[in-house]
């Protein structure tokens, strides 16, 4: 049996090994062990956010330390922000344009709570408001009232979960036309991939205007159930969600489902994000 | 021929009986394991912090609104610092407050790793044939009712010098150390699952709706989080109780410990 590397058996059957080779192995075995206990330390310690890092003792040799190693700073941001493009690519590749994401009861809706991040608009936008459509194949600018959009498209009701990347969700009835009516009606430039979605009406938190805008792929914006909403529990939408007019996509977390929309500017290159800009994912696939 | 000095420096090569116990993949990703998980349950906790799942009416005097806030409001008067008590939980075991968009692209790249690092493990359990003492038996029931007995009667019998005979262990684990690993398999699998269930409950409808809901999904995986925590504090406690073998056949994949006399208890 004390051959020089024996086969694995198993588990429960004893073998012979000459012991100076299994001291030898064993002196190996615990050397690794001790080397990869180091650089996992270290390479654990480097992930931490830099506010964690700075509260524990010995921050700044450490620091020093893994930076040696080529552990810097830099290199850790460069790797959270590919991980959030693998993730992103992850879940463009579980996307099905054709799939239909689960829908629920009217009777199954739950309270959801207004998520704008900074004060909410007033009922003054709701005056002049019109919704403006640039890079289309016309070359054209379009204004559409909410009175021509009702009139022109038909309006879908569906039951979908709102996802916010908060972790909390909710269930509501929303009511809308569809982006792809909208779309085949005032069809994009040749060759636009994305749509910059923005709100010029947006506040901050102490009420001065901050325009809020997100990027979308027209895939999304084509998908059946990816709405622009007018209602909101049989109503039209109340201030808090986004009236007069908002996206509401239940293939994306809640933070594109952009309120109190007034611009859609279709683009060859992916448009700027606000959130992304704030270091979350740019795709944000649910 | 060796002469009686020279033998002294250098004995004979004897033949040592061993078992071969864990597969290498089985020993490089079971102690990955433990820089993983603290990083997850780190960031995990901070996600959790932006929306907590398990939620009730704020407290007029804490403000606490959750669980996690309502055991840090407990462990603050335990060991107080500074800062808000509610947050005890996510600044001390987590990775603090307001940096959600920092700690879910963590939280990610860690999943990614755990899950790599799963598979490594799955790997070396069948290539290893470690699998096959971590299969629930139909003895185990009764035989971990027979471990919970021991156990409890340790301490009481050693105090009053009784005999407390080991109960038999077929195999390198007893029942109650089966049922341990195999649970917290269920859970590494079920951790997963519930976040891509969270993570891509659109796509992925099929998964949702096996948590019931988004809900669900967040529940369990809070749960699953739970589990290893609690798990570690028996493992680490019964593995110092069991010996060095124990945990030299993690480091180096083998055991002294062959048929006759393992029980190992870890």
């Amino acid at each position: 049996m004390a051959k020089s590397d024996p086969p694995r058996p198993a588990t429960d059957t004893p073998i012979e090994v000459p012991g100076r080779k299994l001291a030898a192995q064993t002196r190996r075995d615990f050397l690794l062990f001790t080397a990869g206990t180091i650089a996992a330390g270290l390479g654990a310690w480097w992930l931490l956010p830099s506010a964690v890092r700075g509260r524990l003792p010995g921050s700044e040799s450490l620091d020093s330390l893994a930076a040696r190693g080529g552990l810097t700073s830099g290199r850790r941001e460069a790797l959270l922000d590919r991980t959030l493009t693998f993730d992103d690519d992850v879940a463009e590749a579980l996307y099905s344009k054709d799939r239909t994401v689960r829908t629920y009861d009217k009777s199954e809706v739950t309270k959801i709570p207004n998520n704008y991040h900074g004060r909410t608009p007033g009922p003054e936008i709701l005056a002049n408001w019109s919704l403006q459509v640039s890079g289309l194949a016309s070359g054209r600018m379009e204004r559409i009232t909410s009175a021509q959009l009702l009139e022109r498209f038909k309006l879908h009701e569906q039951v979908t979960r709102l996802v916010c990347v908060e972790g909390w969700s909710a269930v509501a009835w929303w009511g809308g036309i569809r982006f792809a009516d909208l779309l085949e009606a005032f069809p994009p430039a040749e060759g636009a991939r994305f749509a910059a979605l923005r709100s010029t009406v947006s506040l901050d938190g102490s009420g001065h205007p901050e325009p809020y805008y997100v990027s979308l792929d027209l895939g999304t914006l084509r998908h059946h159930q990816t709405l622009l909403a007018t209602h909101h529990n049989g109503q039209p939408l109340s201030m808090a969600h986004g009236a007069p007019l908002r996206l509401l996509t239940p293939v994306k977390l809640g933070l594109k489902n952009i309120k109190a929309l007034t611009d859609i500017t279709y683009t060859r290159t992916e448009p700027a994000d606000y959130w992304h800009e704030r270091g979350y994912s740019k795709y944000d696939g649910l | 021929m060796t002469s009686p000095k020279s033998a002294r420096v250098m004995p004979p090569d004897v033949p040592v009986r061993i078992v071969r116990r864990h597969h290498a993949l089985v020993r490089l990703s079971h102690w990955l394991n433990v820089p993983l998980l603290l990083l997850l349950i780190g960031s995990g906790l901070s996600i959790h912090w932006a929306a907590p799942v398990l939620v009730h009416a704020i407290d007029p005097v804490t403000r606490s609104k959750d669980v996690v806030g309502d055991l840090g409001v407990a462990l603050d008067r335990v060991i107080p610092t500074a800062g808000a008590s509610r947050d005890w939980i996510y600044d001390h075991l987590g990775f603090g407050t307001r940096n959600l968009a920092q700690v879910l692209s963590l939280h990610w790249l860690l999943a990614y790793l755990f899950m790599a690092n799963g598979l490594l493990y799955l790997i070396g359990l069948l290539a290893g044939g470690g699998w096959r003492v971590l299969v629930p038996r139909p003895s185990d029931p009764s035989g971990a009712l027979a471990m919970m007995r021991y156990y409890l009667g340790v301490v009481p019998m050693a105090i009053g010098r009784r005999p407390w005979p080991h109960p038999p262990v077929k195999g390198p684990y007893n029942a109650l150390q089966r049922g341990g690993y195999f649970t917290v398999i269920v859970a590494g699998l079920l951790v997963v699952l519930s976040g891509w269930a969270m993570h891509k409950p659109s796509q992925l409808g099929w998964l949702e709706r096996l948590f019931i809901d988004y809900n669900g999904a967040r529940v369990v995986h809070f749960a699953c989080m739970v589990l290893f925590a609690l798990f570690v504090v028996p493992h680490v406690i019964l593995v110092i109780l069991d010996g060095f073998d124990t945990f030299r056949s993690m480091v180096t994949g083998w055991s002294k410990r062959v048929k006759e006399d393992s029980h190992g208890e870890v």
